[in-house]
């Protein structure tokens, strides 16, 4: 298999872009780039901060219009067709921007109203949501009181609340301690297989790697890579890694062995877990980690080990 | 937390959605007018209270000094009502678009969340224009009632008080729009209310009539918005309606109607360029 959207030849795709292009001024914020996404896949745009993954989101729930290419949303015009892409989707903001003022209920109950709910479907619709995502008990308390993870759950129970089909989340556990991040993964997890479609931007590569049939890796607005997390890793790189920091000078490196340096950190990489193991056990310092190879060293890979601001 | 049972059947319920202006345009409405509720008395005191402490100082106070006099044909007590009330409508719904308008932007980002909905970018802002309208119909009533029980003298035609006040509630609105979409900070705002609003509350012809000679001040006073709706009340307040009136009506058409185009214009492009 190819590192292409899953077959399903049936389902028209989601969302489809060709050379998508957004500048600002002078500023190029995606840089052309082309993927299509399919129905009930649910894909993670991976990448560091600006790189472009909240632009491109932005511009499939037209709040900004593209410069340049092409993009489709179930087939129409995202900012000419607005009304009717909008309504069958959900956005998840990585702030928070619940209406402080009022109680959780209420949060949900004016976002339902201009969604075009009457109230009576509104009511039953937040009643259910409260109670799946467990903020029943908090109903009438304001955002302030809420914790982070449930503040993220409104906020996700607000994107659900007019039955979209593409549900889209910015850095959805940005900020959450990890039962709060795994509990999130469990809930998304879950509305994928309710049949919706996910997009989720992350600069967390166990996020990516955790939810996503496919990973897009983004960087500096193009997409540098993109397939199922498991296929880059074995595609890109050895099985396992040792991660040393802080030694003064490397090791002589054993053979199948291959090495990099970057800062004050070595990497072994090796299809092979003996060889490495064998170093670890060599190396008198607590700063070495043995591991398989994973989403975030293909990322580093491509992207250098350096930092790019 | 582990996520409970699912019930598919309610989360991928089908929904009828009305997207409709109509609906559009009461959803925001209906956003604004809960959020304010919830802070009723800390929002809505200012702009009730600095116009009606106006009326107190000159009306009740000056005034006594004026036993006699009218102005326009009314005593002074009721000259002033009339002005200050209108000026009520203008204050509410300016601070409404500008200060409020600027938090929802920046500090809150309502308008992101507003925006990945369905909503038009002029259909948020028209229907924050008509909240703020509003309130301009529902504080000038307010205006007015206080200034009866100290003394004004109120005409049938101070029924139509609410819709004078709805009207410059939403030419005002429209302003506060056009320049919460040229303010990058907030404290700009003070520019525009200390040197813009401000006089527009003096010179409008609130507190005194604005003087026949030499003949330009009269005309100059008519490009300010407010005066207009001041002649408007005025008239209301005498029962008696001149050609003149056709004009402030003319008048306060058309800037509500230039406005309220500059407002989504500019507003359009605001939210819709990079942060």
């Amino acid at each position: 298999m190819t590192a292409t959207a899953p077959d399903r030849t049936a389902a028209p795709p989601m969302v489809v872009a060709r050379g998508l292009t957004k500048q600002f001024g002078r500023v190029t914020a995606v840089a052309g780039v082309d993927f299509d996404i399919a129905s009930n896949e649910c894909v993670g745009f991976l990448g560091p901060n600006g790189a472009g993954k909240t632009t491109l989101m932005r511009m499939i729930y037209s709040a900004f219009a593209r410069t340049a290419g092409e993009l489709t949303v179930f087939g129409r015009a995202p900012m000419l067709e607005r009304k009717r892409i909008n309504a069958r989707l959900g956005v998840v903001f990585q702030e928070n921007n619940l209406d402080e003022e009022l109680t959780a209920r209420e949060c949900l109950l004016v976002h339902a109203l201009y969604c075009g709910l009457d109230r009576a479907t509104a009511r039953r619709r937040i009643d259910f949501l409260l109670d799946w995502l467990q903020l029943a008990a908090k109903a009438d308390t304001g955002p302030r009181q809420l914790s982070g993870g449930m503040v993220r759950r409104l906020m996700i129970a607000r994107a659900l609340l007019n039955s979209p089909d593409l549900l889209i989340l910015d850095e959805p556990t940005t900020g959450l301690d990890p039962q709060m991040r795994h509990s999130i993964w469990a809930l998304l997890r879950e509305l994928k297989r309710q049949g919706l479609t996910i997009l989720l931007t992350t600069h967390y590569m166990e996020e990516a790697q955790q939810l996503s049939d496919r990973v897009l890796i983004m960087d500096r607005g193009r997409i540098i890579l993109a397939g199922p997390p498991k296929d880059l890793i074995a595609q890109h790189l050895e099985r396992y890694v040792l991660q040393v920091s802080g030694l003064a000078a490397p090791p002589p490196v054993p053979a199948g062995v291959r090495h990099e340096r970057a800062g004050d950190t070595d990497y072994f990489y090796s299809h092979a877990e003996a060889p490495l193991q064998a170093l670890y056990d060599a190396l008198a310092t607590p700063y070495a980690l043995l591991r398989h190879a994973n989403l975030e060293d293909v990322f580093l890979r491509f992207t250098g080990r350096g930092l790019h601001e | 937390m582990s996520t409970p049972p699912l019930s598919a059947e309610e989360l991928r319920r089908p929904l009828r959605l009305r997207t409709g202006r109509f609906w559009s345009l009461y959803g925001v409405w209906h956003r604004h007018a809960r959020v304010y509720c919830k802070t009723l008395l800390a929002n809505a005191t200012p702009p009730v209270l600095e116009p009606l402490f106006f009326f107190l100082a000159v009306a009740l106070g000056l005034g006594t000094y004026l036993p006699n006099a009218t102005f326009d044909g009314l005593p002074y007590t009721t000259y002033v009502a009339s002005g200050v009330l209108v000026a009520s409508a203008m204050f509410t719904s300016v601070f409404e678009t500008t200060y409020g308008t600027f938090v929802r932007l920046v500090y809150q980002r309502t308008y992101d969340v507003l925006l990945s909905t369905h909503l038009r970018v002029g259909e948020v802002f028209v229907g924050e224009m008509l909240f703020s309208a509003t309130k301009g119909a529902l504080f000038s009533s307010i205006v007015l009632l206080v200034t009866l029980a100290f003394g004004a003298r109120p005409t049938p035609w101070c029924l139509l008080v609410p819709v004078l006040g709805f009207v410059t509630g939403y030419l005002f609105a429209a302003v506060g729009l056009i320049v919460t979409s040229c303010v990058k900070m907030i404290n700009n705002f003070s520019f525009f209310t200390t040197g813009v609003v401000t006089p527009i509350f003096f010179f409008s012809g609130t507190f005194y009539p604005v003087p026949e000679h030499p003949a330009v001040l009269k005309y100059i006073a008519l490009c300010v918005p407010l005066t207009p709706a001041i002649e408007l009340s005025r008239a209301l307040f005498k029962a008696q309606f001149t050609a003149a009136n056709a004009l402030h009506v003319v008048l306060l058409a058309a800037y509500t109607a230039l406005y309220h185009w500059l407002a989504l214009r500019r507003m359009t492009k605001r939210v819709l360029a990079a942060r």
